[in-house]
């Protein structure tokens, strides 16, 4: 496996299975990012994430019970596993800690 | 709504066949919701093309499917495994006799392999071997009847190509001696049988590796001689290294320079030299041995290499070849034919072309015959081994039924059956290694050659073993395998094990008659073989070949010969002593004559004897006296055989007269002897023959031994040998032995024909005890209620006996044809032959027959003889 550092994109995807907790399947996610961050991701790079995700342990997923929906396809539910929460306070103080630590001047230096 | 636009279907199939079934709900239920919306907003049409681009989208290494877990695989193939081994140990006799069959079938196939694998790699060594060519003749000689191809070819034959064609690069000849040759260093005198004249240029031509000495050069000079290392070794046992310059006194009791040391012959050589002599030592005016024959157009019996440039084409070349004939030696222009033969056939393919004793060579009729007979009995041992499964095919249901309602693939049954025969194959090729290891002295006495057993482990083996286990068991799994695991559940669950018992039936049928017929045909054409062998042996020659020793006294012995004779004559078991130039085998050589009446040349067997030669041999007078003993007169004088006076038509040969060309004299007939054979029975026929008083040298002593003690009478001569020779080893043969020497290649036939199908025999019953075994368990309720009912076991006996008889009544129809064609050409190649009858034939069916209704009486009898209430209460 590539470790476990988590990318841009699936960073953004696990916060986005964390907030919708428990609707979390990939259309829903895709919609998401897309009205939030008005980014258009195809469905497929949705899955793609999701399953690498998986197989890192960061997420965990369910089928939902029976519709008649959807051509009678159960949706496939994902769900941020404590691995994952980890993962992302991790990169959240990483991030949190050098914006700190940047100097005042540096982004008004000309 | 939803009915009339649902999403295309395709995408869905072939994503569904990519994709891990477990990701594949949630993806296409996202896809349909996507398409749903689409078809909302965007309409029909894109919402399809949007729908293609987002499946396809999906083709990416994360969806794909994974294979089954490997741990459950490994189970499987562990249950595999161990179900074929339980089927093993439940079953010991189908075991043994699977087994049995397998190890002697692979062990036969392998060695036939590595041993025609060896015989092709014969000659290979050399660089130029392409281009090089052995020079051959066709001896048509209409009058006489002749018609044959030889090696022999004259020593200017080929100097007159080189010089006149320029397709020819080089040529080189080359003369093994006919006899051993003793070498002289100081006091130690060693025989060698490999003296061979060749021309210096012997190793441009031919690529041996040497030790000491300049290749270019070592072999021009006259008086050079060249030895091998072991040769070297023995006639310098003290030395270290081999002092190149030495003297060594060899042929004609010359001095020779020794100039240089070459390796012996590596094992795959035709060639077999241990001393090379230069052959400008037989030159006139140049050499010291000024042998007028060698160098000349008339003699014959020296070989001929031609080195071709690489552009021309030999074909061409042998059709412009009469024509030199024609213009050098006219005489013999209608008679000798030249041809050329590429250095890579000369090992096996110059069986019918006389001259070869003098060089180690193969025969090809021996290969295929090896060939073949392996490929049969490893056809039998598959065979038995596909019929004894399919047997077992009842046994085996309830397995393959549990199997597939457990969910097991066909593929899988399949890889389940295979795997079962692959470890038959492979547990078979490990044994058969190791019988291979312990018989391979025996088969190398049978087939006359010496393969070490590292042939076996070389790696080109080792992947030709490999193979070859996978290959039987494909073979021999693959069908059966086919058959069992084509049982639907139904059928095998519902008990109906008669039925499934007769799986592939007429298969099964097929499948006995082939190898019954396989039998048949060996069993057959070795019956023929040995009966050729016996009657070639057998054959009265025209003289007593019993008890006559030879002894070659043209060496030192030669002086002192009538001493020797004498103090022999003493002894009570010496009968007589004949001595001469020529003896049975040896020495005897054509001269041309013209007998009185008869306008032509003709070509005609002379042999130079004593008076005593009748009476040592054995040979019958027919009309006119054989020569006195002390008749000065009688050395002017001839005796004729029998064929020639046929030959000649004469009635009364006595007082005609034959001029001899050479000393141009016309001589006196005074006797006429019944005819005699002085060569293999193979190759010759009686030719016209001459005897003269011998004025020359004696080279052979003829001694008639009687039926007193042999050991003693041998040693007694030894003794006087001694005497006079001191250089000499004592060495002898019997003329019975040498004649039985000469059929060696076709013991050597005997031998591994008359082994394979043996084996083949072996083999054959050994399936039928399985099949029978498997056949009578099956139907052993059967035969208890026949019983029951009142039926006698001789009928139950006869029934079972019956059902087998017809496939061997089938079996010959198809196997004596074939036989007959085969054996008719086999025989054509020889000169005398016995006659095909149809005694092999019946005598291979009587003892098949025989084999066979003992096998099945006495496996039948035991069950018809069991207590029918054993096999009945079972239900």
């Amino acid at each position: 496996m590539k470790g476990s550092n988590l990318g841009e994109l699936e960073e953004l995807i696990m916060l986005n299975v964390a907030l919708l907790f428990d609707e979390a399947y990939g259309v829903a996610i895709m919609k998401e990012i897309k009205t939030r961050c008005n980014r258009s991701i195809s469905i497929s790079t949705v899955h793609a994430a999701l399953a690498r995700l998986q197989e890192k342990g960061f997420v965990s997923s369910r089928y939902a019970g029976e519709s008649t929906e959807r051509g009678g396809r159960r949706k496939h539910l994902f769900r941020v596993t404590m691995a994952g929460q980890k993962a992302l306070e991790e990169v959240r103080s990483q991030r949190n800690n050098i914006w700190n630590e940047i100097p005042s001047i540096a982004f008004n230096a000309k | 709504m939803k009915s009339l636009q649902r999403p295309p279907k395709h995408p869905f199939k072939w994503l569904e066949r990519f994709c891990d079934p477990h990701l594949m709900e949630g993806i296409s239920g996202d896809l349909e919701e996507l398409f749903y919306e689409n078809v909302r907003e965007k309409g029909r049409t894109k919402a399809v093309v949007i729908y293609w681009l987002q499946s396809l989208g999906f083709v990416r290494a994360v969806f794909k499917k994974r294979p089954a877990r490997v741990s459950n695989l490994k189970a499987v193939w562990t249950n595999y495994f161990l179900t074929a081994f339980r089927t093993m140990r439940r079953q010991k006799y189908i075991f043994v006799i699977n087994l049995l069959g397998l190890v002697t079938a692979i062990a036969c196939s392998l060695f036939a392999l590595v041993y025609i694998y060896d015989e092709l790699q014969f000659d290979r060594q050399h660089a130029e071997g392409s281009n090089i060519y052995r020079l051959y003749k066709r001896y048509i000689n209409v009058l006489e009847g002749v018609d044959h191809y030889t090696y022999d070819t004259s020593g200017m034959m080929g100097l007159t190509m080189k010089e006149e064609y320029q397709e020819v690069a080089d040529i080189s000849r080359m003369l093994p001696w006919w006899h051993p040759i003793i070498f002289s260093y100081k006091d130690t005198h060693i025989s060698s049988e490999g003296m061979h004249f060749v021309d210096a240029n012997f190793f441009e031509f031919f690529d041996f590796e040497v030790v000491a000495g300049d290749p270019a050069t070592f072999l021009e000079a006259p008086s050079s001689i060249v030895l091998t290392e072991s040769l070297a070794r023995r006639i310098f046992p003290n030395e270290e290294v081999v002092p190149l310059g030495e003297q060594i006194v060899a042929i004609g009791d010359l001095e020779y320079t020794l100039t240089g040391i070459v390796r012996d012959p590596p094992r795959q050589s035709s060639f077999e030299f241990e001393a090379l002599i230069s052959w400008n030592t037989t030159v006139p005016g140049v050499g010291q041995l000024e042998w007028e024959w060698m160098n000349g157009w008339l003699a014959q019996g020296i070989y001929t290499f031609v080195k071709l440039t690489p552009e021309s084409d030999a074909a061409q070349l042998e059709h412009m070849l009469p024509d030199m004939m024609h213009r050098h030696f006219e005489e013999r222009a209608e008679q000798y034919f030249l041809k050329l033969q590429p250095l890579a056939k000369m090992h096996l393919h110059g069986e019918d072309i006389r001259g070869t004793e003098r060089m180690n060579s193969g025969s090809i009729t021996f290969i295929y015959t090896l060939a073949a007979s392996a490929f049969f009995v490893f056809l039998i041992a598959c065979v038995n081994y596909i019929n004894i499964s399919l047997s077992r095919a009842s046994r085996t249901q309830t397995e393959v039924g549990i199997r597939k309602v457990m969910g097991s693939s066909r593929r899988q049954l399949t890889g389940r059956f295979i795997c079962e025969t692959l470890i038959y194959s492979m547990l078979a090729t490990v044994l058969s290694l190791a019988t291979i290891w312990f018989l391979l002295p025996f088969a190398n006495e049978l087939s006359g050659k010496e393969l070490p057993f590292s042939l076996f482990l070389q790696p080109i083996s080792l992947l030709m073993i490999f193979l070859f286990t996978l290959i039987t068991g494909l073979v021999a799994g693959l069908y059966p395998a086919f058959i069992l695991s084509n049982l639907t559940i139904a059928t095998v669950l519902k008990s109906g094990s008669t039925k499934i018992a007769g799986a592939g039936g007429w298969t099964k049928k097929g499948l006995l008659t082939l190898q019954y017929a396989i039998s048949i045909f060996l069993i057959a054409c070795t019956f023929v073989v040995m009966k050729q062998i016996h009657f070639l042996q057998n054959k009265p020659l025209g003289f007593d070949k019993e008890q006559v020793m030879v002894l070659d006294i043209g060496n030192e012995v030669h002086d002192h010969a009538e001493v020797m004779e004498n103090m022999l004559l003493e002894h009570p078991n010496i009968l007589s002593i004949s001595k001469g130039l020529s003896t049975m085998g040896n020495a005897s050589y054509t001269i041309t004559v013209v007998p009185e009446g008869y306008t032509d040349n003709l070509d005609t067997r002379i042999f130079h004897i004593d008076p005593v030669f009748f009476e040592t041999y054995g040979i019958e007078k027919l009309y006119g006296r054989t020569f006195i003993r002390g008749s000065m007169a009688d050395s002017n004088q001839l005796i004729i055989n029998r064929a020639m006076m046929d030959f000649m038509g004469w009635e009364d040969a006595i007082g005609k007269h034959i001029r001899i060309n050479e000393d141009n004299q016309s001589l006196p007939i005074i006797g006429v002897v019944d005819d005699f054979h002085v060569h293999s029975l193979t190759t010759s026929v009686i030719e016209p023959m001459i005897l003269r008083l011998n004025t020359w040298r004696n080279w052979y002593m003829s001694i008639r031994v009687g039926h007193g003690d042999l050991q003693e009478t041998i040693s007694y001569v030894n003794d006087a040998w001694d005497q006079f020779a001191t250089r000499t080893p004592f060495d002898f043969h019997f003329v019975d032995d040498w004649f039985n020497e000469q059929y060696i290649k076709e013991r050597n036939l005997l031998g591994i024909s008359a082994i394979y199908s043996f084996i083949s025999l072996i083999l054959c019953g050994l399936g039928l005890y399985g099949l029978t075994a498997i056949h009578l368990q099956h139907r052993s309720k059967e035969i208890s209620i026949r019983k029951v009912l009142g039926a006698p076991v001789a009928s139950i006996v006869a029934m079972m006996n019956r059902q087998f008889l017809i496939f061997i009544f089938f079996s010959v129809l198809i196997s004596t044809p074939a036989a007959w064609y085969l054996i008719k050409k086999w025989l054509d190649q020889f000169a005398y032959k016995i006659s095909v009858s149809l005694a092999p034939f019946v005598c291979s069916v009587i003892l098949i027959l025989l084999i066979s209704s003992l096998i099945i009486s006495i496996l039948s009898a035991r069950t018809a003889l069991a207590n029918p209430t054993k096999n009945l209460k079972s239900e």
